[in-house]
């Protein structure tokens, strides 16, 4: 599902964000990616969303090569992926019903049906209350559920998470983890990124780990695998 | 259900349900920015009213041209002392000519008569004069059609150096003079217009810029999310097609008026001098293009700010 071949990120001569990355996501997998504070984790998950471009190497996503893919095909590949940001990008003059039912109106959903998808999506992060609430009148906690919500609304194929339990406490942390675990069980696959080693501990699930740029450490770490080559000549 | 996309399988740009999303943004957006909103909408209704003002002088002079020319008129001015031979032979040469059958002898007593009751403020001016001033004529309708024809004009000709005669007087002359100033009035307001009308889209533009500047947060969550560029600007593209409307039906309301205004403190006082000039509002096309116009302006000032801004 998301493939990394020997990926360099350069921001310029003396910033390398990512050294030579290669590693494997299959489809349905539950990972988690670790490291310490500018390691290049969200610049991986820039990545993967295409906001960023890779200076070498080749990044294939649900059997499409970013490196070539076509601008006016960026959208519809971003609405495949449920992404929740660090800082939640959450539309601040929107209430949290209408920052879901943007979404579901650029997915063609007939109106009609905003307020039902709105409310499940809610419901499943447990803030189905506060459809009409603002997102400045909510706490971080309740932002980054909304946000949850929000990559979750459309069952998404790949569904990325930067920092979710960060600042949460530890109840709250497995809570969210259970979230996406969930989301796991209904098909999407997950990618959480965290600092919360204990978490990552008691998942039991795969973790990769970046140092400086490149990977440190990988339980079950993947070579390049036949079946997944022909995506990176797939269309974009 | 799960969506997945297919590379090959073109999905519609625009969800057919974003219409209605597109025209509550602009309306709320020019609501939030409501000054720099009103700045724009200003400029546009302005710059049609000027146009309109052009447009409406031109309308009501056509208007005029053509109901005089709807009843052509010869006026041939006898010399104040011209013999009644003189005048026999005029009559003779008038009656031969069919073009000018209907005509009509205005004798020296009636043109007075006509005189002081068109303007009674000078009737006693006429009154302290020792005798009446004003000569008798003949005044002949003639059909429009043949007023420019060759032989019609040889005959007026002829009228002119007949002895007793001393002016002959058509308006097709000055009508066709008139259709030209009608002309340039028409084409000065388009141009005076036009120049406006692109100086208000480029505030539009402006105006639109800075909405955007503003919602360039807004922008990347919404192309982060998966919103195609069209979903993005569609708003912007409307809010200045609504702000040019808004600025096209303002300049109808105002140029009607000050339409209504002058017509009320000008037209009664002297109804020979503007008269003419309101005899009626423009035609229900022109002001359906005077709106066209303004959503057009709208329109182009949008197009101008959303198209340099993609995603870099």
């Amino acid at each position: 599902m998301i493939h990394f071949y020997h990926v360099t990120k350069r921001f310029d001569r003396y910033s390398t964000a990512l050294h030579d990355v290669t590693f494997h996501i299959d489809k349905g997998e539950f990972v988690f990616l670790t490291g310490p504070s500018g390691a290049g984790k969200s610049t991986l998950l820039k990545l993967i969303l295409r906001q960023i471009n890779a200076t070498e190497g080749q990044i294939v996503v649900n059997g499409r090569n970013l490196n070539a893919m076509k601008k006016s095909h960026l959208p519809y590949f971003r609405r495949e992926i449920g992404m929740v940001f660090q800082d939640f990008k959450l539309i601040e003059r929107m209430t949290v019903f209408e920052n879901l039912s943007f979404i579901l109106t650029v997915l063609n959903v007939p109106p009609k049906e905003h307020k039902k998808k709105a409310y499940q999506a809610l419901r499943t992060v447990n803030l189905h209350h506060k459809l009409n609430a603002y997102p400045p009148h909510l706490s971080g906690g309740e932002q980054q559920r909304v946000a949850i919500a929000r990559a979750l609304i459309n069952d998404p194929l790949v569904l990325i998470a930067d920092e979710p339990t960060g600042n949460l406490d530890p109840d709250l942390s497995h809570e969210i983890v259970q979230i996406f675990a969930e989301a796991n069980l209904r098909g999407s696959t997950v990618l959480l990124t965290t600092h919360d080693r204990e978490l990552i501990r008691s998942s039991g699930r795969r973790c990769i780990t970046l140092e400086h740029g490149r990977i440190a450490d990988e339980k079950a770490r993947t070579l390049e695998r036949p079946h997944v080559r022909e995506g990176l000549f797939g269309l974009g | 259900m799960r969506r997945e996309f297919l590379p090959g399988r073109k999905e519609p740009e625009v969800p057919s349900n974003t219409f209605s999303y597109f025209v509550r943004e602009a309306i709320r957006r020019i609501w939030v920015s409501k000054r720099t909103s009103f700045v724009a909408i200003s400029m546009i209704a302005i710059s049609l009213l000027i146009v309109g003002v052009f447009l409406l002088v031109a309308e009501n002079l056509g208007r005029a041209a053509r109901e005089w020319q709807g009843k052509s008129r010869v006026i041939v001015y006898l010399e104040t002392d011209a013999t009644p031979q003189q005048q026999q032979a005029i009559d003779r040469f008038l009656a031969s000519k069919p073009q000018f059958a209907k005509r009509h002898l205005v004798s020296r007593e009636e043109a007075l008569t006509r005189f002081r009751s068109w303007f009674a403020h000078l009737s006693e001016v006429v009154g302290q004069l020792d005798e009446n001033p004003f000569p008798p004529s003949y005044e002949i309708d003639v059909d429009p059609r043949q007023s420019q024809s060759r032989l019609f004009l040889a005959d007026i000709t002829a009228l002119k150096a007949m002895s007793g005669v001393d002016q002959v007087q058509y308006d097709w002359e000055w009508l066709v003079r008139l259709r030209r100033v009608i002309q340039v009035i028409n084409i000065a307001g388009l141009v005076a217009g036009g120049i406006l009308a692109i100086a208000a889209a480029f505030t539009i533009a402006n105006v639109i810029r800075l909405t955007m500047m503003l919602y360039r947060e807004e922008i990347e969550i919404m192309r982060l999310v998966g919103a195609t560029e069209r979903i993005i600007r569609g708003p912007f593209l409307i809010e200045g097609i609504v702000q040019g409307t808004i600025g096209g039906l303002l300049s109808i309301v105002l140029l009607y008026a000050t339409y209504e205004a002058a017509r009320r403190s000008l037209a009664p006082s002297s109804s020979l001098l503007w008269g003419f000039l309101f005899a009626g509002f423009l035609p229900w096309q022109k002001i359906a293009a005077l709106v066209a116009g303004g959503m057009l302006a709208g329109w182009f000032g949008s197009w101008l700010s959303v198209r340099e801004r993609g995603e870099e």
